[in-house]
């Protein structure tokens, strides 16, 4: 809309606005509504004298009390949607500022007795990392945050990243701000969220405050109820400046989210309990309610437990007794927690495809693919409800049949799995440590001395590996105990890079306030697409150590072309160019320094890493991120 | 990898002969003379893309250091080894072992490469000896 047609309109645009209270001062108030906009100049551009306000009018007839202080909005739409997100407890909406949502900005930073808390404005320095961050903060805690972007071209930047929360079943609430009347026609789409329709669970692009209210609600519960994933709304500008009056914010009704019948639950409980050998296999569960009622379930039956601790969040503890192939590895009934099972496994709802369709696609547009294509096909003996919700049902059951003789069996089965699972464990971790050692004195360093060096110090800390780690040898998996909900993430959901930094600054917003830190173990091709979180974390305090996995190269890169070179015979010592980061060499240490975070390095020497570490940890510890810049072995 | 690549790889194996067996006694068998000049060999060890996959000190995703490859036997078997495999064309991409062609790596400077590759030793400390490690097994056993 051009701005000759906004004045036809008799609208105020936002630069003629800014112009015009410059000349007349800071008192100049922004017209509304109809008759306001009828007053507006015409078409000359000339200010028209508006008419007198009431408390003008009251002054005229004698009334000389001093004005009241005076707000033009006295009870913004904005204000009720941050009263929205507080109740739904939303900490922190991470946000690249943008002209479409000044409203809501305005009010996160200034509504309520205590502004700018619940939920907090985070800085973000692009919208992919405010995504990523919303992701590193709901694979810690199991729910959302927002991300606050500008309509249409934040949305394209955020895009990526919100693309991978999907393939990550990550929970969380994309609120779009949205102007077409008094901004830039191309920040303006029609349809915003069509841009990320094929990779969102649900949108809604609400005509009113109140509409925009119950959308948020809405969008909550879309993105919490499982299989989670990433929900949108749009907010149109006028909906977040409009005045609310008198209206209240809706109710808002949690989701309900399937379980298994009780008679299942029967069914179940008897199985693990008549069983000589129960055996519970868990994956990846919502929140952190979940491991904790799976090891409630495993301690009532002594049941074995199987961990996917080590590659994903929300699973079983690693080291507790129970976890390992037990005394005895001849299970003789397997119950399956968001995993295949032999016996019974409860799987959660998944988005499915049409039938026929291909299931490797991606055919973005139409039809939203499945959150996770080729994972979790329920096989004939699960259940297709969510293992977390039904959790309660079956440990009640459990409870229901426990009796004296049952207690004792489950007892003698804890303690003779107890020492077996601590055995075993200490017999693989003696063969893992062989093999760690080698290379240790290498330089450039090897990557399983950054993990070994790190173990002990954070061995008594609340710490949380978000970063992938598939690159850097996934060492952690032997040497670092993986026993919360949140120790470690796994992979790039979509194997899409730009992820890690983004990642742990998220999870480094839960770890803040929760005396946890975060270890991002970081790979230098993935930091520099998004290396502004540094930034976030300096600036926000979040307690991240970010270690260097410093290869100099997008080194998975290098080793496929240096494949290719010897398939064409030719070339075998240029497979360098456009896969490693040489010629200069980047200094880490120093970009740190320059995003404000505190930093050292590089690093060769192997000897110099403990030290160095255990100084970044303490920082950390304190509240200030640290960046160590260790040259690495490449793999 | 895929089905394909292994099967190919396996080809290789038996192109280079009887070091296949040699691989499974490794360091017991008395290792080929070395020719080439292991200070070279170190440049273009790193030129060539060898440091990728074994390490810069010939500890990686692939072993190198301390004789354990039967392939390093001796010159003639560890040319045989680089040049065998230019008939291997994946679809997708792999992080095998890649061919090197005589045409752009040549016998002189693999030769230096071998050289510099029976340098590589890695006598790190035993797992008691180093702090962090014993650190961590403690951990375990007192659990
Ligand atoms: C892209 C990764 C990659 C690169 C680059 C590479 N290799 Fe290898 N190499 C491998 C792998 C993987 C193996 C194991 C055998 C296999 O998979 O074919 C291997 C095996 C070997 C072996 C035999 C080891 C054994 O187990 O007995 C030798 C010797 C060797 N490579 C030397 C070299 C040299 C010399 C170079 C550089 C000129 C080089 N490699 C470059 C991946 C690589
Ligand atoms: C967004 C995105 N762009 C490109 C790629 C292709 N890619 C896969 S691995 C890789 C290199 C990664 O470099 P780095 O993070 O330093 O890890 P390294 O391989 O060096 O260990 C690239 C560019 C990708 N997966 N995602
Ligand atoms: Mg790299």
């Amino acid at each position: 809309m051009t701005k000759k047609s906004e004045q036809e309109k008799g609208g105020i645009s936002r630069r003629a606005f800014i112009g015009s209270s410059a000349a007349a001062g800071a008192a100049t108030i922004l017209p509304k509504g109809p008759a306001a906009a009828a007053q507006a100049a015409p078409s000359g551009g000339t200010p028209v004298s508006l008419p007198p306000t009431p408390q003008q009018m009251a002054r005229e007839v004698g009334d000389a009390r001093p004005p009241t202080t005076f707000r033009a909005a006295q009870r913004p739409g904005s204000d009720l949607i941050v009263q929205v997100l507080r109740d739904l407890e939303i900490e922190f909406v991470a946000s690249n500022p943008g002209s479409s949502f000044e409203g809501l900005q305005e009010s996160i930073i200034n509504y309520g007795e205590i502004p700018n808390v619940m939920p907090e404005f985070i800085s973000a320095l692009h919208e992919e990392s405010a995504v990523d961050m919303a992701h590193g903060y709901a694979k810690s805690e199991g729910k959302p945050i927002c991300a606050l972007i500008q309509g249409t071209i934040g949305l394209q930047h955020a895009s990526m990243a919100i693309y991978q929360a999907y393939h990550g079943l990550a929970p969380m609430v994309i609120l779009v701000g949205r102007d077409d009347k008094h901004f830039l026609q191309a920040h303006t789409a029609d349809d915003v969220a069509g841009v990320v329709r094929s990779f969102t669970k649900w949108d809604a692009h609400p005509q009113t405050l109140e509409e925009a209210l119950v959308a948020i609600q809405e969008a909550y519960r879309q993105a919490i109820t499982p299989p989670c994933a990433p929900t949108v709304v749009i907010l149109d500008t006028e909906v977040q400046k409009e005045e609310a009056g008198d209206l209240e914010i809706p109710p808002y009704r949690p989701p309900v989210i399937p379980t298994i019948t009780a008679a299942q639950a029967d069914e179940i409980a008897s199985g693990l309990l008549a069983a000589k050998n129960p055996h519970i296999a868990v994956g990846r569960m919502r929140t952190p309610a979940g491991p904790k009622k799976a090891v409630e379930l495993a301690e009532l039956t002594g049941a074995s437990v199987t961990t996917s601790a080590t590659r994903m969040p929300m699973s079983f503890p690693q080291t507790h007794p129970l976890t390992g192939k037990g005394a005895d590895s001849a299970h003789d009934y397997v119950l399956g927690l968001e995993t295949s099972g032999a016996q019974a496994s409860l799987n959660g709802p998944h988005l499915r495809t049409l039938d026929g369709r291909d299931l490797t696609g991606i055919n973005f547009g139409g039809i939203r693919p499945p959150v996770r294509p080729s994972q979790n096909v329920p096989g004939e003996n699960d259940l297709v409800a969510d293992a977390e919700a039904s959790l309660p049902l079956l440990v009640d059951a459990v409870k229901r049949r426990m009796n004296e003789s049952k207690r004792e069996t489950v007892s003698q089965r804890t303690v003779q799995h107890g020492k077996a699972n601590r055995d075993a464990r200490v017999v693989a971790l003696r063969k893992a440590l062989e093999k760690k050692r080698e290379g240790w004195d290498a330089s450039p360093i090897s990557l399983a001395r950054i993990y070994a060096e790190l173990a002990p110090m954070i061995k008594d800390l609340d710490w949380c590996l978000p970063s992938p780690t598939i690159f850097s040898g996934r060492h952690h998996e032997e040497l670092w105990d993986h026993d919360k909900p949140y120790s470690h993430f796994g992979g790039h959901p979509a194997a899409a890079l730009g992820f890690g930094i983004g990642a742990s600054t998220g999870a480094a917003l839960a770890a803040r306030d929760r005396n946890r830190i975060v270890i991002n173990i970081q790979t230098d091709g993935d930091l520099n697409y998004t290396p502004g979180s540094l930034w976030t974390a300096a600036h926000h305090k979040l307690p991240m150590l970010t270690v260097m996995h410093n290869n100099r190269a997008w080194h998975m890169e290098l080793m496929y072309v240096q494949y290719m070179t010897g398939v064409r015979g030719r070339g075998h010592d240029r497979a360098h160019i456009g896969t490693t980061l040489r010629d200069p060499f980047i200094d880490y240490a120093k970009m740190a320094e320059g995003y404000g975070m505190k930093s050292e390095g590089p690093i060769k020497d192997p000897n110099k890493l403990a030290a160095a570490l255990a100084r970044g940890i303490e920082s950390v510890k304190n509240g200030e991120p640290y960046l160590i810049d260790v040259i690495t072995q490449p793999r | 990898m895929t089905i394909m690549t292994k099967f190919f790889n396996r080809i290789t194996m038996l192109v280079a002969g009887s070091v296949f067996i040699m691989g499974t006694v490794g360091a017991q068998v008395a290792f080929g003379p070395v020719t080439g000049d292991a200070k070279k060999g170190m440049q273009l060890y790193y030129d060539y893309g060898c440091y990728g996959c074994h390490g810069y000190n010939g500890i990686g995703r692939q072993n190198l250091a301390n004789d354990v490859s039967g392939i390093m036997f001796n010159e003639t078997v560890f040319l045989t080894y680089l040049r065998a495999r230019e008939d291997q064309n994946p679809l997708f991409p792999t992080q095998s072992m890649p061919n090197y062609a005589a045409a752009s790596l040549s016998d002189n400077d693999a030769k230096n490469i071998y050289a510099y590759i029976r340098t590589f030793r890695d006598e790190p400390p035993e797992v008691e000896d180093i702090p962090a490690l014993k650190a961590i097994l403690d951990a375990a056993e007192n659990n």
